[in-house]
């Protein structure tokens, strides 16, 4: 004899897998969306910082010699100008034409090379740099100025130096964090957060739909009067329903974490090399089980609110709410340091799968807060199977229109 | 004759919100729809509900198919308990009504298939008696179409195949022949009328007198959910048809206000 529970279970993967339109927006679509997304915004947000490739016209009053190596590269176009000019410049910079205009003082060679650290309440030379704040090439090329200079007046008064790298190739070696421990920080910040959101918005497309949308549709009754016990229904329902989210969830993983290093590419210097490969089995394993729990337990909560609508619309109001509860819960994350270790922070719902995503993230997982997370999940599904069956039961509920 | 099916002074009543209270004239925050209704049917016949529109007949059906629970009151159906033993009569009954429906996804092969292991039917026996039904019923050539694709006549075909997948003693049918074709609709009765010479107990509701006066053995009328009349066809059709002793009845209960 076939068990009921898996006839249903199998009715609706059927359903699920037979609709090739279904399995293509909800399984290759969130993921495929996810990578492109993070690409091209990681693309974007490259091209904007770098401004490697254009070129600046600058006007210069009084080119000092000190200063010609460092204007010295293609990308400047200096153009020697006198101070009667400066005005019909700075036209040109507010027509865009022109970039910038340095007005150095005449004697600034001078007071360069007579500067002692001595002589301090006399009055410093002042560099004059006009420049079109609303003109991105502008600003880009004001601030280029600026750090150019800065970086003169610091190696002519240089006191002492932070951090000075000696070393041949330029190698950060005052940073004692790893990649390995810097990966492990931004996804320990980013990814519960994203997992969290992406899970319970897949559980929602598809619980609301099986549950709200077969008693809208009137199907659900056909269901209810064949001799399967209610619970058998229930179950199969809320396996199936966890089998396809967990599936819609992998997908949209696999398109954050394939386009991770794609979206953090131009924060390579500040963060090191991002990359998924410090995890190990064991690690992987634990948040497979984390979400496959979480997301029964979602599916468990997001039936119990299908099951009071009446519609798919009404379920769809219900469960926002619950989302918002999520969202609140999971942005704590991105704040957050690390993981909490005390054991019952575990027994809060949803906060303990963040928390347990963190500690995996950050290589901290701890076995026994895991546990007691995947325990907690189970039993409180367990709970809402029971408070489901009793639903399935009520005729109000079930037929009350 | 084996009594199957007994009713047992079942009641129900339902809340009313203040716009239907309106709607009723009534300033009673609850309606009976079915008020202390008992009636038997015997094994082998065709048992027919008659009542006009609210009457309480598909509120009576949907009791007994365990849908829904009576207030008071309680039926057997072949020995179990609708109250009770809710999943045991739902093994023992088919029950088509318009409230059920097919999800349109799937094909009536997958259907009959699904609906089979739910009333856990052997895999041989399901294979004949699908191939039996849909041959009868000309569902054959459309087995590999989807639902939603199917004309109405169709569904209402499939629903009445998948009904009964599990061949039970006592088939409950709500308005069997409403927004039927005539010959869908003589396809439905004819295959009541073969369950019955198959020994099956059929119970119909509806308000068209020719369908009763066609295939019914007893008739039990309904009026505001109470049982007025329940006897054999013959013995009420004596002396006038059935019409006229229905609006006979009704203006007693009634009055003029038709």
């Amino acid at each position: 004899m076939k068990n009921a529970a898996f006839v249903v279970f199998k009715k609706e993967l059927t359903r699920f897998f037979s609709d090739k339109r279904l399995l293509f927006t909800t399984v290759i679509l969130p993921g495929l969306i996810i990578f492109l997304m993070y690409t091209v915004m990681g693309e974007a947000m490259n091209t904007s910082f770098n401004t490697d490739d254009s070129t600046f016209d600058i006007a210069v009053v009084n080119m000092p010699d000190i200063l010609e190596n460092s204007f010295e590269s293609e990308r400047y176009n200096i153009t020697d100008i006198n101070t009667d000019d400066i005005n019909s410049i700075r036209d040109k910079i507010s027509n865009k034409d022109y970039q910038l205009c340095i007005v150095f003082p005449e004697d600034f060679n001078e007071s360069l090379l007579t500067y002692t650290t001595i002589e301090k309440d006399r009055t410093v030379p002042n560099v004059e740099i006009y420049y079109n704040s609303s003109d991105i090439q502008s600003s880009n090329a004001y601030s280029e100025a600026v750090s150019i200079l800065s970086s003169v007046e610091e190696t002519v008064s240089n006191v002492f130096d932070v951090n000075r790298l000696d070393s041949p190739d330029n190698e950060n070696i005052y940073d004692v964090a790893s990649d390995e421990e810097a990966s492990g920080l931004l996804f320990a910040m980013i990814l519960p957060m994203i997992l969290m959101v992406m899970m319970y918005s897949s559980c929602v497309s598809f619980s609301v739909e099986s549950i709200a949308g077969e008693k809208e549709r009137g199907t659900i009754a056909s269901l209810l009067i064949t001799p399967t016990p209610r619970n058998q229904i229930i179950i199969g329902k809320v396996l199936a329903l966890s089998v396809m989210a967990l599936l819609s969830g992998i997908s949209s993983f696999l398109g954050t974490i394939l386009s991770m290093p794609m979206l953090m590419g131009n924060m390579e210097d500040a963060v090191g090399g991002i990359s998924a490969e410090y995890y190990v089995f064991s690690d992987y394993l634990w948040l497979i089980l984390i979400i496959l729990t979480t997301i029964i337990l979602f599916v468990t909560l997001i039936s119990i609110l299908s099951t009071f609508a009446k519609t798919v619309k009404e379920a769809s109001s219900l469960v926002m709410p619950l989302m918002i509860v999520v969202m609140l819960v999971s942005f704590g994350s991105m704040y957050g340091t690390e993981a909490k270790s005390e054991l019952y922070w575990y027994a809060i719902p949803v906060y303990n799968a963040v928390q347990s995503m963190v500690g995996i993230f950050s290589f901290n997982a701890s076995p026994v807060n895991i546990g007691v997370t995947i325990l907690v999940n189970l039993l409180l599904s367990s709970v809402g199977l029971l408070v489901l069956t009793k639903m399935f039961n009520n005729e109000n509920i079930m037929f009350g229109k | 004759m084996k009594e199957i099916l007994k009713v047992e002074s079942i009641s129900k009543t339902f809340k009313l919100s203040s716009k239907q209270q309106k709607v009723e004239k009534s300033n009673s925050k609850t309606k009976t729809a079915v008020d202390n209704l008992s009636f038997s049917a015997y094994e082998g016949e065709i048992f027919g509900l008659l009542g006009p529109n609210g009457a309480g007949k598909t509120t009576t059906l949907r009791m007994l198919a365990t849908l829904i629970k009576p207030d008071s009151g309680d039926a057997f159906i072949d020995g179990s308990s609708i109250v009770k033993n809710p999943d045991e009569v739902r093994g023992k009954i088919g029950f088509l009504t318009s409230e059920l429906k097919l999800e349109d996804f799937f094909t009536p092969d997958f259907l009959f298939d699904f609906f089979s292991d739910l009333h856990k039917v052997p895999d041989e026996v399901r294979i004949q008696r699908k191939e039996e039904l849909f041959s009868k019923f000309g569902i054959d050539k459309f087995s590999q179409v989807k639902v939603a694709n199917l004309s109405t006549g169709m569904k209402q075909k499939v629903s009445l195949a998948v009904s009964i997948v599990h061949d039970p003693n006592i088939i409950i049918f709500d308005e069997p022949t409403n927004g039927l074709d005539v010959i869908t609709a003589k396809v439905v009765t004819d295959f009541l009328e073969e369950l019955k010479q198959r020994g099956k107990t059929v119970i119909v509701s509806t308000h068209i007198f020719s369908l009763i006066e066609k295939i019914c053995d007893r008739v039990g009328i309904i009026i505001d959910g109470k049982m007025i009349v329940c006897d054999d066809l013959k013995t009420i059709t004596s002396e006038k048809n059935l019409e006229d002793v229905f609006f006979d009845i009704y203006r007693e209960r009634k009055g003029d206000e038709i």
